[in-house]
């Protein structure tokens, strides 16, 4: 199930509003358990298995580690962490990049893995082997679990009802934000439900609503007439606005979800941490990483880089694990070697910036660092979005101007249907709203704000209500 | 944010979607839509296996947002908002510069495909041994480009055609292609092509503005043109003073909103108006007609006013698609002809039953039996294989033309 669906926005969350605010406090949370395993068993069932195996695991680890420090036995502790770790990471891997690393392997003349195409079920059915959805995000925040209550930055968590709580939170199970548990600790326990906290969370929804619906949907089919050109007809022009659209429909689906995510979590009184800061203000790469997907960011920084050593270490040695870390970064965004790639390119910019370019950066004009940062994020996500490799370098190469000319009159009919779009979007991805906004007086704010709500939530609705409307059903005769 | 006015946000936001919710449980189920033509999904309670499969689920998000309260208005909602944005075009459907006529989107064939097609209308040929005519209606987008947005990516009709003339031996080939979409060296070309856009070309009534069939306006011009390049005589020439040219068009629909319409959700369009020329029975009323809806041969008629109380108002014509259909008409002055048919043939239909004796509609998507020997038993004089350019390009039943 996904939050922009007719069916999450107008049953589902409603049913679980009521059920949550009818239960009494010391319920609320296994009503939470409950409504999140069915929104996680809504796309396919038998994966809720999955989520009580990590339940299972993670909270009697949990229980290991904080049974052991207190005995004084660190290495038990410290096995103990380590069996969590392999066993998320053995989850992930398994689901996530078995079959590209049999195929890969196959590729390379090495075939002696077989890929799977169905998993059995006891009883002599079986599913189709896909990936679980969200299991990036849980096995992450699962992992920090442990790691956590072993550095003592976390409290063991002795209800198993409320862990499995925070495993499976709905608002942020399926595209985060990665919510580490003692970032959450408390609020598990204890929440503060107040009028004027839901409020806020409508407002956060609804914006994140219309960026997903309005602003990500929206720009999506122009990516795809891009996606789909055959390189020999790609014109210069016509590559960047492409992979223009991409860039901004990607920040407003994710971002947008992020928003959603948070808004969600107020109206049921839980308090999430930020995920997005406006990432195309970058002026350097490692600054558009402070920007864009923060929780995965500084989970990476905390749980890899530091452990590594971080950057007090050797220049040689520094080099070596920011290689392993954006490797890593690259490969968990999929099982695909353009993944690893791209995490590659952002390595060579960061590593560059952090050698030398980035005392460039700080001498030059602000308006030359926003247009580095910019460019190499938007070069960047034509590595990450063009999954199929033979296409990848022709579309580059039509960027930097070995395409099929400057333009074509397609490049004009779609600059100026999408133009009006576009330019909304990049916009919306600066604070110039949010600046005009607040520079109206509270009681302008006050009042237009119903109004642009019920109109955010009927166009999204539109949207939406006609999203799933096949034209082709049309030419059955 | 003061805690009346959070009240008052949170009231506003849950009346909204509860409201919207329990408005869809409790709102009686529509089966089908005019606005879209298609049959709604329906709620279907789960089953132990459905549930497992996941197929409950995927049945009710169908249910969901087909049965939501206002669908028709929220589609329109987007279609407006698109088109407010200076989008110019909706799931497909470019709006026309004019602001009222709609074009459909379609996708380019590749050479190969056309290729293949245009074998099979030569195998037709080579098949038969009364003459095998073969005719492409083009598109909308073809006759009326001026309209269409500017630079809009659309297939270009008019060299489809040129490519599919010189795949039936009509236009000598361009030998600078590779010879994979050259028609074979030894090919023996039994087929008459007969270009129809010299007729459609420069008129403005020949199709519907929110469908993407032709008028009755538009199968008239054909009918003359294919006539033309049949070597006949028309009727309409006024040989014996009983010419149908003169006869005025009646309307007798001004509610048509067709498919395109549907797709594009653009009620901003004005509808379209139905005509028909020839009266029932043909101008001498002798006509009769043979349907074979059911796949058995019913008495029919040229036209189904009651097809006019409902949406796909162009199932006036003939009643729609069927598998089989004959006209006779014992005052015509031509002999029998067998038209391989899409539904563009069905508003053409009234106009060949003034021309020829018999008129056989014969529906290769829903009819298996051999067109040879078809053509033997029922003593064809001529066959004609008319189909749109779109349908002809993206039809899976052509490959029946050669068997």
């Amino acid at each position: 199930m996904i939050f922009s669906s007719p069916l999450f926005l107008f049953l589902y969350f409603p049913i679980v509003l009521t059920l949550y605010y009818v239960s009494p406090l010391r319920w609320r949370n296994l009503v939470l358990l409950i409504v999140n395993l069915a929104f996680y068993g809504w796309g396919e069932p038998v994966y809720v298995l999955i989520m009580f195996l990590s339940i299972a695991i993670d909270y009697s680890h949990g229980r290991i580690v904080t049974r052991c420090k207190a005995k004084g036995n660190d290495r038990g502790a410290r096995m103990a962490v380590a069996s969590s770790v392999v066993f998320n990471l053995l989850l992930l891997g398994f689901f996530k990049y078995y079959n590209f690393i049999a195929s890969s392997l196959a590729a390379v003349g090495a075939g002696f893995l077989p890929v799977i195409d169905s998993l059995p079920l006891p009883g002599g059915e079986s599913i189709p082997f896909t990936l679980p959805i969200g299991i990036s995000f849980y096995t992450f925040q699962t992992m920090s679990y442990t790691i956590d209550v072993y550095r003592g930055d976390a409290r063991c968590q002795k209800n198993i009802v409320t862990f499995g709580t925070f495993v499976t939170l709905f608002p942020q199970l399926i595209a985060g934000p990665i919510i580490k548990y003692k970032d959450l600790d408390g609020q598990l326990e204890r929440r503060e439900y107040t009028f004027e906290k839901f409020a806020s969370g409508v407002q956060r929804f609804t914006i994140g609503a219309c960026k997903k619906v309005l602003l990500a949907n929206a720009l999506g089919p122009l990516w795809d007439v891009y996606l789909a050109t055959p390189s020999a007809r790609l014109t210069t022009l016509g590559a960047w606005l492409g992979i223009a659209a991409f860039s901004l429909q990607l920040y407003f689906d994710f971002s947008g979800y992020s928003d959603m995510a948070i808004g969600l979590g107020r109206m049921l009184g839980f308090e999430f941490l930020e995920n997005f800061n406006y990432p195309y203000l970058a002026k350097s790469a490692g600054e558009f990483w402070r920007r864009w997907h923060i929780s995965l960011g500084s989970w990476f920084r905390e749980y890899l880089y530091f452990p590594l050593g971080g950057s007090r270490v050797s220049r040689g040695r520094m080099v070596f694990n920011l290689f392993v870390v954006w490797a890593a970064t690259g490969i968990w965004h999929g099982a695909s070697w353009n993944f690893l790639i791209w995490g590659l390119y952002w390595f060579v910019w960061i590593t560059l910036e952090k050698l030398w370019l980035g005392r460039v950066l700080d001498k030059a004009p602000a308006w030359a660092c926003h247009i580095y940062g910019v460019v190499i994020a938007v070069v960047g996500w034509a590595i990450f979005a063009v999954e199929d490799f033979s296409a990848m370098g022709p579309y580059l190469a039509a960027m930097f101007g070995f395409g099929a000319g400057a333009l074509d009159g397609d490049f004009l009919y779609y600059l100026r249907s999408y133009l009006p779009i576009l330019a909304i979007a990049a916009a919306a991805a600066t604070p110039l709203g949010k600046n005009l906004w607040h520079a109206l007086p509270e009681r302008t704010r006050q009042a237009a704000f119903p109004v642009l709500m019920l109109a955010g939530l009927a166009l999204t609705t539109a949207y939406l209500v006609d999203g799933t409307y096949n034209p082709f059903l049309y030419f059955r005769f | 944010m003061n805690k009346k006015y959070a009240i008052f946000i949170t009231a506003l936001f849950c009346l909204f979607t509860f409201g919207f919710g329990a408005a869809l449980i409790l709102s009686p189920s529509r089966d089908f839509s005019d606005q879209e033509n298609r049959y709604l999904a329906q709620f279907r309670a789960p089953t132990p296996a459905t549930l497992r499969s996941g197929e409950f689920m995927e049945k009710f998000e169908d249910y969901v947002s087909d049965q939501f309260p206002l669908r028709d208005q929220w589609i329109q909602l987007k279609a407006l908002s698109e088109r407010a944005l200076g989008k110019q075009e909706n799931n497909k459907v470019y709006f026309g510069t004019d602001g009222q006529t709609l074009f459909a989107h379609f996708t380019a064939p590749t050479q190969e495909e056309l290729k293949q097609k245009a074998g099979f209308v030569n195998k037709l040929g080579e098949n038969l041994d009364v003459p095998v005519y073969f005719s492409l209606v083009p598109d909308k987008s073809f006759v009326l480009s001026e309209l269409l947005p500017a630079n809009a990516p659309n297939v270009d009709d008019g060299s489809t055609i040129d490519r599919v003339r010189e795949l039936c031996g009509d236009l000598p080939p361009d030998k600078s292609r590779p010879w994979s979409e050259l028609p074979p060296e030894d090919a023996v070309f039994q087929v008459n092509f007969i270009d129809l856009r010299g007729a459609l070309a420069g008129t403005e009534d020949s199709f519907y503005r929110t469908d993407h069939h032709w008028t009755t306006m538009g199968a008239q011009r054909a009918c003359q043109a294919l006539l033309e390049g049949m070597g006949l005589v028309s009727q309409a020439a006024g040989a014996d003073g009983l010419s149908y040219q003169a006869l005025p068009y009646t309307q007798v629909s001004g509610s048509f909103y067709g498919t395109t319409y549907s797709a594009a959700g653009a009620g901003w369009v004005d509808p379209d108006s139905i005509h028909a020329v020839i009266p029932e029975g043909g101008t001498k009323g002798r006509v009769t007609v043979t349907g074979y809806p059911e796949g058995q041969p019913i008495e029919s008629s040229l036209y189904h006013p009651e097809k006019l109380a409902v949406k796909d108002k162009y199932a006036y014509f003939l009643g729609g698609n069927q598998p089989l259909c004959v006209i006779e008409n014992p005052d015509a002055a031509n002999g029998k002809l067998l038209v391989v048919r899409d539904s563009y043939s069905d508003s053409l239909a009234p106009f060949l039953a003034e021309e020829f004796r018999e008129v056989h509609l014969f529906d290769l998507r829903y009819n298996n039996l051999s067109l040879k020997q078809y053509a033997a038993d029922h003593e064809i004089d001529q066959v004609l294989v008319l189909y749109s350019a779109a349908n002809f390009t993206t039809d899976q039943n052509l490959f029946k033309l050669g068997l």
